[in-house]
């Protein structure tokens, strides 16, 4: 027999069940090592990450980016095998291996299945300990890194972050893309890298990260036995502080790229340090503001207007103070009128509270779909190196729930009027400049660039 | 309507359990327990795809699946996704070459507010369907065409390959997103005319995993879905396909720094043995740091910036595909020589065993990988359903791959990868104006 079903109104939700953040481990170990461990057995997969204070928030202005290039070497030779023996014997394995850095750390990554955890561990301590960052790797990381550049600067949504990046930040680290410049990363050297890594790998003051199908406690007791901090390391140095000038008025920076198909659009201004007390009804205003499907600016340039595929915003959090941005790519004849719509809802942000019904649907949706963002090893691996990188407390995602949940209307404009400066922001757009100045009359002074010619050293590559 | 019970089989031991149903209108329903979150994933898909779309009406399948989101009778314009996030629901679509997917995950307690949604569109789509928000979503979607295709480095090469491996008549030949010129001249007519063929019951299947008992959660979908009438027999798509017969070759200009080459060969269709022979090669050649052309293009004689390849998982005829970077200041004629060679080699012999055991693992962690997360598992428990009408084949693909000797990978090579079936397309820094 057919149960009825009405059609008329959303059906009412049943009960929820309970969530909580998985169980985890943390220790503090002898010599200075943290670590955290979590039991994630869905699959029979581990993934172990050592997370050292060794960002691109911590290379000199001139060194861009020391920090990424030294990750990029860090693991490409050991003092018992080399580059192409390690990725020959892990992959055989089925294992991956990632060594990166972004803005706050340096890490290292290794995913394997469950059965291989010691061998894994072997490996992380090998490429954490004993490296040789070999003169042949280097040169021909360089290369690849320079040959990057040299794409990224034909590629019009990278040129749009690059040039709002050196607008919003000239002067400071932030100011460089993640891969460096083409200046520095001809002189950078093994000595330099060498020396970043011997200042910033210590593992003291690093962490290490354990989740799969393990057994938390265990995990703990092999990683402290095969990797111990060398007596008498001393941790990494703090961080710098980042303190960007502010902007002056509504400035547009027009990449010309003639012929372009769209325009890539991009609006933003320094924003605040990921440990900013702020930062919790921030990231709901920006949720309400441009942080999912149903925000404001998606709506408005997507659903009303069809200027663009999709818009959004977001805070990002950093040691220092990040940036806010609008990030979407809209047709070129509708560039200066989605800009004036953009400008126009951080406007009415600042200016009246978000309506009842918005905020309430902004945090129901932040808390139903807290599970579905822990689903995998690597959602929860990415939550405990935040509690680790920003000195998090550890109750941080326990309590997050009933954070959410006090966050009021007031809370929310007060971060606006303080934290979103439609008046004081830099407008990037990647396009004609001939259709595309004419748009911003009205808006704000504009500044053409238009591409550097082609740096020889880069285009004669043996 | 009976259940029958699978017996979940994998080496590993992992398990993926699952129960079937199908309707009295035909709606196929897999149910897939999983209790260890408070989730819930409603994966609907639809046979049909851009595969069934003809030249000067391409683009239609995807067109439609925006339309899809802007309402139903029951459901006003704009609120699908307003309704789904106002739970924590996380939704989209999908439209590719032989099917259209349409997927939400909720808050387990959520299940009926994502089956309303679906069964209202499935149902009671036409009442809604407004010329106001065809021309809206038209707008959307050249919008997606220009990010994602004409304003992306590179972005054309995929389609001209597909539309030489393919001659014109055969549905892989034109782009799923369409052509920009058959995107502006959709119809309302003809968006009544897809839905009414398309969009039936006994042409979908709906997948339901996560937080779940499977007698209550059929109870459920029986109750949303039991009502809509069963649609006429869907028109098969027959695609005969002769031999290329002579290489294939286009050059195209981009306003790109680094030249790039993409050769590609037809496959054995998805599912069929020699598929996964050739998903074994892509690993044997690029999968990793050791793979035979990353190690001897990128890593030793560093005349390609990156390489890659990949086989494509369609149902009539499968695409494999590799691409190659030159560096700077080395010519893509090189890049091109080189990758030929190893062609030629993997035509020649079954791949050394540690190259293969090393293609064989990485398939089996990237599988594990990716069942991590609840709306993967459930597209494929739909896309073994719609293809083959087999939801186990969902938890035997390891097996798949595992049955695999290392000469099927030379003999796929060796008749798919040759000469005369082959396709280049070279992309090239456009000359200064």
């Amino acid at each position: 027999m057919m149960t009825e079903v009405i059609r008329t109104a959303p059906p009412p939700a049943g009960e929820l069940r309970p969530f909580r953040f998985p169980a985890f481990v943390k220790r503090s170990l002898p010599g200075g090592l943290t670590v955290y461990a979590a039991r994630m057995a869905g699959v029979p997969l581990f993934s172990l990450e050592l997370s050292a204070r060794a960002g691109a928030h911590r290379d000199p202005v001139e060194q861009a980016r020391l920090a990424t290039f030294t990750a990029s070497v860090i693991d490409e030779g050991t003092r018992r095998r080399d580059s192409m023996e390690i990725a020959a014997w892990l992959e055989r394995l089925g294992g991956y291996l990632v060594s990166a850095a972004d803005w706050d750390t340096g890490f290292v990554v290794v995913a394997m299945l469950a059965q291989h955890l010691d061998a894994g561990l072997g490996l992380l301590a090998e490429i954490a300990l004993t490296p040789t960052f070999p003169e042949k790797e280097i040169e021909r990381i360089r290369q690849q890194r320079l040959a990057e550049l040299m794409r990224r600067g034909y590629d019009p949504g990278a040129q749009a972050d690059d040039r709002l990046a050196e607008v919003i930040y000239g002067g400071t680290p932030y100011s460089a893309p993640l891969l460096g410049r083409v200046e520095s990363l001809r002189t950078l050297d093994r000595d330099a890298l060498l020396a970043f890594y011997d200042r910033h790998y210590s593992l003291a003051g690093a962490t290490v990260i354990a989740v799969g199908d393990l057994d938390p406690e265990d995990a703990v007791r092999r990683i402290e036995e095969s990797l111990a901090p060398r007596p008498g390391q001393e941790p990494a140095p703090a961080a710098p502080a980042i303190r960007p000038a502010p902007l002056a008025g509504i400035s547009i920076h027009i990449v010309d790229r003639p012929g372009s198909a769209q325009t890539e659009l991009r609006l933003g201004h320094a924003g605040v340090p990921r440990t900013h007390p702020e930062w919790f009804p921030l990231n709901v205003l920006n949720m309400v503001l441009g942080g999912k499907f149903t925000s404001r600016i998606n709506l408005n340039l997507r659903e009303r207007h069809s200027y663009t595929y999709g818009a959004n915003s977001r805070f990002s959090g950093r040691l220092g103070p990040g940036p806010f941005v609008v990030d979407t790519a809209v047709a070129t004849e509708s560039t200066g009128a989605a800009t004036r719509e953009v400008l126009g809802e951080l406007r009415r942000i600042r200016e009246e509270p978000v309506e009842i019904q918005e905020l309430e649907e902004t945090l129901s949706y932040m808390i139903g779909v807290y599970p579905y963002t822990l689903q995998s090893m690597g959602d929860v691996a990415k939550r405990l190196e935040i509690l680790s990188t920003y000195g998090l407390p550890d109750d941080y995602y326990d309590t997050y729930l009933e954070r959410l949940a006090a966050v009021t209307r007031e809370d929310l404009l007060k971060g606006a009027r303080e934290h979103l400066h439609p008046d004081r922001i830099a407008v990037v757009a990647v396009g004609p400049a001939d259709e595309l100045v004419p748009q911003f009359e009205g808006v704000g002074e504009v500044t053409v660039y238009r591409r550097e010619p082609e740096p020889a050293a880069v285009a004669s590559s043996d | 309507m009976t259940l029958t019970t699978s017996e979940p089989i994998s080496r590993l031991g992992l398990q993926l359990p699952f129960e079937r149903a199908t309707l009295a209108n035909g709606l196929r329903v897999v149910l897939h327990p999983d209790r260890s979150l408070p989730l819930i994933t409603v994966n609907l898909w639809y046979h049909v795809g851009s595969k069934n779309e003809r030249p000067g009406r391409t683009g239609f399948a995807h067109l439609f699946e925006h339309m899809l989101f802007q309402g139903s009778e029951h459901v006003p314009a704009n609120e699908h996704f307003r309704f789904l996030q106002q739970v924590g629901g996380v939704a989209n679509g999908s439209t590719w070459y032989d099917r259209t997917n349409y997927f939400e995950t909720l808050p387990s307690n959520c299940l009926d507010l994502g089956l309303w949604l679906e069964s209202d569109r499935m149902g009671f789509f036409l009442p809604a369907l407004t010329q106001e928000s065809l021309d809206t979503q038209r707008g959307v979607v050249m919008n997606e065409r220009r990010q994602r295709v004409d304003n992306q480095p590179y972005g054309r090469s995929t389609e001209r390959m597909h539309e030489l491996l393919y001659p014109g008549d055969h549905p892989y030949h034109w782009p799923v997103i369409g052509y920009m010129e058959d995107i502006a001249a959709a119809t309302l007519e003809e968006v009544r005319q897809f839905f009414q063929t398309y969009y039936a019951p006994n042409n979908a299947v709906l997948t339901l995993a996560g937080d779940l008992d499977p007698d209550t959660a059929l109870k459920r979908v029986e109750a949303w879905f039991g009502e809509i009438p069963a649609g006429p027999l869907v028109p098969p798509v027959v695609a005969p396909l002769s031999p290329l017969g002579g290489e294939q070759r286009a050059l195209l200009e981009d306003d790109v720094s680094l030249p790039r080459v993409y050769m590609g060969f037809r496959a054995p269709a998805y599912g069929e043995r020699g598929w996964y022979a050739a998903d074994l090669l892509t690993g044997v050649l690029t999968g990793g740091k050791s793979s035979v052309l990353y190690r001897d293009l990128v890593y030793e004689r560093q005349i390609a910036q990156d390489v890659a390849a990949w086989v494509s998982p369609y149902e009539k005829v499968g695409t494999f595909m590799i691409v190659a970077t030159a560096k700077p200041g080395i010519p893509i004629e090189t890049v091109e020589r080189a990758v030929l060679e190893h062609v030629d080699r993997a035509a020649a012999a079954p791949p050394d065993a540690a190259d293969f055991e090393r293609s064989r693992n990485r398939m089996l962690t990237e599988l594990y990988s990716g069942l991590q997360k609840l709306d993967n598992r459930a597209d494929l428990f739909s896309q073994f359903t719609t293809y083959f009408d087999d939801p186990a084949g969902a938890a035997a693909e390891a097996d798949r791959y595992l049955e695999v000797e290392p000469r099927e990978l030379a003999d796929y090579a060796s008749r798919w990868m040759t000469e005369a079936e082959r396709v280049v397309v070279t992309v090239v820094p456009r000359k200064a104006s």
